[in-house]
């Protein structure tokens, strides 16, 4: 009788299993953070090697479900069956158990084949993608380094708990050169970039799904990848490490740009910031800037030199994420209706909002490492255990140590200021 | 040395004159209840206690699962802390694995090895015994992190200097069950008083502590069964002949005897580095983090495959059982258990394809990973071999067992993906590593178990399971199971990461999230009602026969509940599969009374086991205490280890004891044997 119960258990199955399948749309693949959406050869080799796996174990998945299944069903007991038990030595048949085991390696054959291709496709970049990619056949501006002209674009990353930084030293943005960039990398469309990964606290992992799989930044060790994105957007990526308190918030983003907005970009990440307005409300946010202690350890190109462990502010206003890209800078409805409008698959994005940017501001700056807001309520840092603890500044250095709370109006000329770095 | 304590053969321990150990202390053998249970060195009773511990600490691990399931059922939740989150799922990965599954894996090593030989109790009885409360003091310091936590939380210790001078206050452990340094460890230079700066708190001491102290409980344990097994068999039980559940205990004792040194090693050097200024992964002093997870997979990987032997053990028992025909080759499955044994020392790197290795190691990584699948492959033909041509009887522990070749197959197939190295670059701390290894473990290894606790609980308490109950229990666990587990595919391979406490709207993961929460609740219904169902059975279930399944190895041999003695005289045996063909075959089991008129041995009840084992939870509470920067908390450890050496001590004088007890000799050994023939002597 159970038999019956079973069998029709597993009817049942077969709808589940179908609306299941009915309910995936082309659009549960295309997601933010896919990997079954490769936009680079990188990702797309891993993502037919995966799928080689996924073939020979669907193969397998039906041939031996399909057996169990059957053998469960054909064998199973029926009324007036003898209760007694076949006496034998289970030894099995050495025909079938070699022929299984031969049959099982050859299968396995089948996916290590393009596995080991894989792993030395992925490991660097292949030689005939080289020329392309050097940075004289596709960095049209000048001012372009002779030292660096034959060599492919290098991006240092470094990951800290918990943002990444970016540097780009044959360009000389680099922290040292106080011109880092932080959260958003941009990249050049359609040429081999390497990535050089360190850490300098715990360990992370650089993971942009759509471009590549990830690479651990381990402490204490140089590790590097290569990445190459064929289609100009913006793209989502995480620390894949569990790095402490906020591992969630440790994102970033990648924007995928034509080679000559590349450059563009560049020239614009060296410039400083401009001068505020006097007597302006920025102008206000700016003395506070040195005088609530974030000058310490944030550089602003320009206006402020001491930082350099904090975030490098000095083009804040232009990017589309703060906070280790977990607070999106975009006008929110406007992304969303962007993401509709254009054809799936493509990664558009909508340009930073002003509105949204300052609300996101003062969210971050308010609550970080201060036990009361400027409302007097007590605050939650957005990211639970960041370093950004600006009221106790004068204790690092040793000096004394100061609670200071900003008021909603300081709060408020901090962000103006910000706002105008763009 | 003489032993006045062979007294007068007697039908019951209770009946004996009191006893005095070489100490001059009487020994606690004539007591019954809870001084019984603290004391005993019964490897039935000390099955149960391991069974009950483990089936109280599933229930502590599925609680912080539901609780992690619940902060996840929806974008951008609040429900509790990012540290908090971090804390449920380090100690619910601990929790299942090494208090959890381990030690129910134990609980049927315990009760059924020297069954299933023929003997009368392990080799080491006492020692059994010490390695049940090391086991039970380790899981209590573990979890006591949480007490302190919620003191801690709740303003307990605001008063105290230590508590102020504290960076970090995260009381239960919050670094992942793997515990990466440097994470895990310590940064910078260390000052004066040998401490250097921390990236975590004292959480993480008690987890060192912790594990330490529950790997000293499985090495004892397993050095006791691995010489239980090769040296307690019955006359005739040759290793061939070896019921697959023990084959399968031997190669899990050697796998957790070889294993467990690494881990014990890179704990100790962590614990160095934390609390004596050692730099062992300390990047900035030199140190090496990538060390700590060779260390750590060097063990940890081999760990799975201590997890899953014992419940393909079972499953090997039960299949064949319930399809009347013995096992499809037996060799060859005992020798892919021991080739899985092997190759899993083999493997480790693959949960290191992210690091860096290189080209070299990550292909030859790659490869000795897929080679794995055919011995586990091997394993699935073997048992599809069972049930082809049998008659397939279904019964609770057949439909588990079931579900376990199914799961663990689905699981095995999601392993297989990850063993190419490309692909697990996407995989890898995603969605779809929990998926899989779910699959394995709780798919898997928890039906497997499930079906053992099924098949055994009327062997063990004389009393059988309602089977309806079972059935509703059972198919909750499978439905909830694969609703919370399955959508976990694709959330990994959608791109989201393991160990993160909350996500954005937005990156579509919102709907299979909430449909992988209700699946996890199902599936703690369905968990309470088999435990409850279990329980209830043990407690108040219906008696039944001694051999309600038509078992085939010697324990089925038995009355059930199984007397002291086990054995009344010792089997003789002729076959592999004894039982059955003693019942139905021609070769049946002979009994020799080898006691002779004295009765049988009995090995004397000792306190000395708790009491050394005791030590360990003073040492376990005085190191993170410690760290805490308590006063005077090194005196803690201090007593804790003259503790642990006193207890050793009089372990060793008080000698080992031991009794007569008088048995039925003519009565019924075998008590379903159709005929009484063999019983002649």
């Amino acid at each position: 009788m159970f038999s019956r119960i079973f069998s029709r258990v597993g009817l049942l199955a077969v709808p589940f299993l179908a609306l299941v399948l009915a309910g995936c749309s082309k659009a549960d693949l295309q997601v933010r953070q896919s990997t079954l959406d490769p936009k680079g050869p990188v990702a797309q080799m891993q993502y037919e090697v995966f799928m080689d796996t996924v073939w020979l174990v669907l193969v397998l998945f039906v041939l031996v479900g399909g057996l169990l299944v059957y053998a469960v069903i054909r064998y199973r007991s029926r009324p007036g069956d003898s209760t007694v038990p076949v006496i034998e030595e289970g030894h099995g048949n050495p025909l079938v158990e070699i022929g299984l085991i031969t049959a099982s390696i050859g299968a396995l054959v089948f996916i290590a084949v393009p596995t080991l291709s894989a792993i030395w496709y992925t490991d660097d970049i292949p030689a005939e993608s080289v020329p392309k990619s050097k940075l004289s056949a596709w960095y049209g501006a000048p001012g372009l380094d002779k030292a660096v002209a034959d060599q492919v674009l290098e991006i240092d990353v470094v990951g800290k708990q918990w943002w990444f930084r970016f540097e780009y030293p044959q360009f000389g943005l680099t922290n040292e050169a106080k011109h880092s960039v932080p959260n958003e990398m941009v990249i050049p469309k359609g040429v081999a970039v390497r990535i050089n990964l360190r850490s300098e606290d715990v360990i992370h992992s650089f993971w942009i799904p759509k471009i590549a799989g990830k690479v651990d930044l381990m402490p204490g060790r140089k590790n590097r990848l290569w990445i190459q994105a064929d289609q100009v957007g913006h793209y989502y990526g995480q620390c894949a490490e569990f790095c402490g308190d906020s591992h969630a918030y440790m994102l970033f983003r990648c924007e995928v740009v034509e080679p000559a907005e590349f450059a563009k970009w560049v020239a614009a990440q060296k410039a400083d910031a401009a001068p505020v307005a006097p007597g302006s409300k920025a102008e206000q946010g700016k003395n506070l800037f040195a005088a609530k202690s974030c000058v310490m350890c944030h550089n602003v190109g320009g206006h402020f030199g001491a930082g350099a462990f904090a975030p490098d502010l000095t083009h804040i206003a232009s990017r589309k994420s703060l906070a280790g890209a977990w607070l999106d800078n975009r006008d929110p409805k406007a992304q969303l209706a962007q993401e509709k409008s254009s054809p799936l698959g493509t990664e558009a994005s909508a340009p930073v909002d002003r509105a949204t940017l300052k609300a996101n501001l003062i969210k971050w700056i308010g609550s970080s490492g201060v036990s009361t807001g400027a409302d007097g309520k007590p605050t939650k840092d957005v990211k639970p255990g960041n370093r950004m603890h600006y009221y106790k500044m004068f204790n690092v250095a040793g000096l004394r140590e100061t609670h200071q709370t900003m008021t909603a109006d300081e709060l408020d000329a901090l962000a103006e200021y910000l706002l105008t770095l763009k | 040395m003489s032993h006045d304590t062979h007294h007068a053969p007697v039908a019951s321990k209770l009946d004996l004159a009191p006893e005095r150990s070489d100490l001059g202390l009487y020994r606690p053998d004539r007591t019954t209840g809870l001084l019984d249970w603290l004391t005993t060195v019964d490897h039935k009773k000390i099955g149960i206690l391991y069974g009950a511990f483990a089936m109280f600490y599933f229930l502590v691990g599925g609680v912080e699962a539901l609780a992690i399931r619940t902060q996840l059922a929806r974008p951008d939740q609040a429900v509790v802390t990012a540290r908090m989150y971090n804390q449920l799922f380090t100690m619910h990965g601990t929790t299942m694995i090494f208090l959890g599954v381990m030690p129910l894996s134990a609980a049927f090593f315990n009760f059924l090895v020297p069954l299933q030989i023929g003997a009368r109790d392990v080799a080491f009885p006492r020692l059994n015994a010490f390695s049940l409360w090391a086991f039970v003091f380790g899981a209590f310091v573990l979890n006591a992190s949480w007490l302190f936590e919620f003191g801690h939380l709740a303003g307990w210790f605001d008063g105290f200097a230590w508590h102020q001078a504290l960076t970090y206050t995260d009381f239960a452990p919050a670094n992942g069950w793997f515990s990466y340094a440097p994470l895990s460890g310590t940064f910078g230079q260390a000052n004066a008083a040998l401490q250097s700066p921390r990236f975590t708190g004292v959480g993480t001491d008690f987890w060192i502590i912790g594990i330490q102290i529950l790997g000293v409980a499985s090495l004892a344990a397993s050095f006791n069964f691995i010489c239980t097994i090769l040296n307690m068999r019955a006359k005739g039980m040759t290793m061939m002949r070896l019921p697959v559940f023990t084959w399968m205990t031997l190669v899990t004792s050697f796998l957790i005897i070889l294993a467990f040194p690494a881990i014990t090693v890179a704990l100790i050097e962590l614990m160095f580095d934390r609390q004596f200024g050692a730099n062992f992964f300390n990047p900035s002093a030199g140190g090496q983090p990538v060390l700590w997870q060779h260390l750590f997979w060097i063990f940890g990987h081999p760990e799975v495959y201590i997890l899953v032997l014992p419940a393909m053990g079972i499953v090997s028992e039960i299949l064949p059982t319930f399809s009347g025909k013995a096992l499809f080759g037996y060799p060859i499955i005992v020798f892919s258990g021991a080739v899985i044994g092997f190759l899993g020392f083999a493997v480790w790197s693959h949960h290191m394809f992210t690091t860096g290795l290189g080209p070299v190691p990550t292909a030859a990584f790659s490869l000795l990973t897929m080679a794995i699948a055919v011995p586990t492959g091997v394993k699935i033909f073997n048992w599809l071999g069972t049930i082809w041509g049998g008659r397939v009887r279904f019964t609770p522990p057949m439909v588990l067992a079931l579900g376990f070749i199914w799961m663990f197959m689905c699981g095995g197939f999601s392993g297989v993906m990850h063993s190419s190295a490309p692909a697990d670059s996407q995989q890898q701390d995603s969605y779809f590593v929990i998926a899989h290894f779910h699959y394995v473990l709780l798919g898997g290894v928890l039906l497997g178990l499930m079906a053992g606790l099924y098949f055994w609980f009327p062997k063990i308490f004389g009393r059988m399971p309602n089977a309806t109950i079972a059935y509703i229990g059972s198919g909750l666990v499978i439905l909830g199971f694969n609703l919370a587990f399955g959508p976990m595919h694709y959330l990994g391979l959608a791109g989201m990461p393991r160990r993160t406490h909350t996500y954005h709207a937005g990156n579509g993961w919102e709907q299979w999230n909430l449909v992988a929460t209700i699946g996890a609740y199902i599936l703690g219904i369905g968990v309470c009602i088999v435990f409850g169902n279990l329980v209830w059975t043990a407690l108040k279930g219906k008696k039944c026969s001694n051999d309600p399944w038509d078992g085939r190895t010697l324990e089925w041999s038995l009355p059930s509940p199984v007397p002291e003695y086990n054995f009344a005289q010792s089997p003789v045996v002729g076959a592999r599969d004894a039982f059955t063909e003693h019942k139905h075959g021609s070769k049946r089991i002979a009994y020799e009374n080898d006691g002779g008129d004295a009765g049988v041995h009995m090995p004397s009840q000792s306190w000395m086991p708790m009491l050394a084992a005791a030590g360990f939870l003073f040492i376990g509470f005085g190191m993170p205490m410690m760290s805490m920067g308590v006063p005077h908390a090194g005196w803690i450890v201090i007593t804790g280890v003259g503790v642990l050496i006193a207890g050793i001590w009089f372990w060793a004088v008080e000698g080992p004891g031991g009794y007569m007890l008088k048995t039925p000799v003519e009565g019924p050994a075998p008590a379903d044997r159709p005929s009484a023939a063999t019983s002649a002597h």
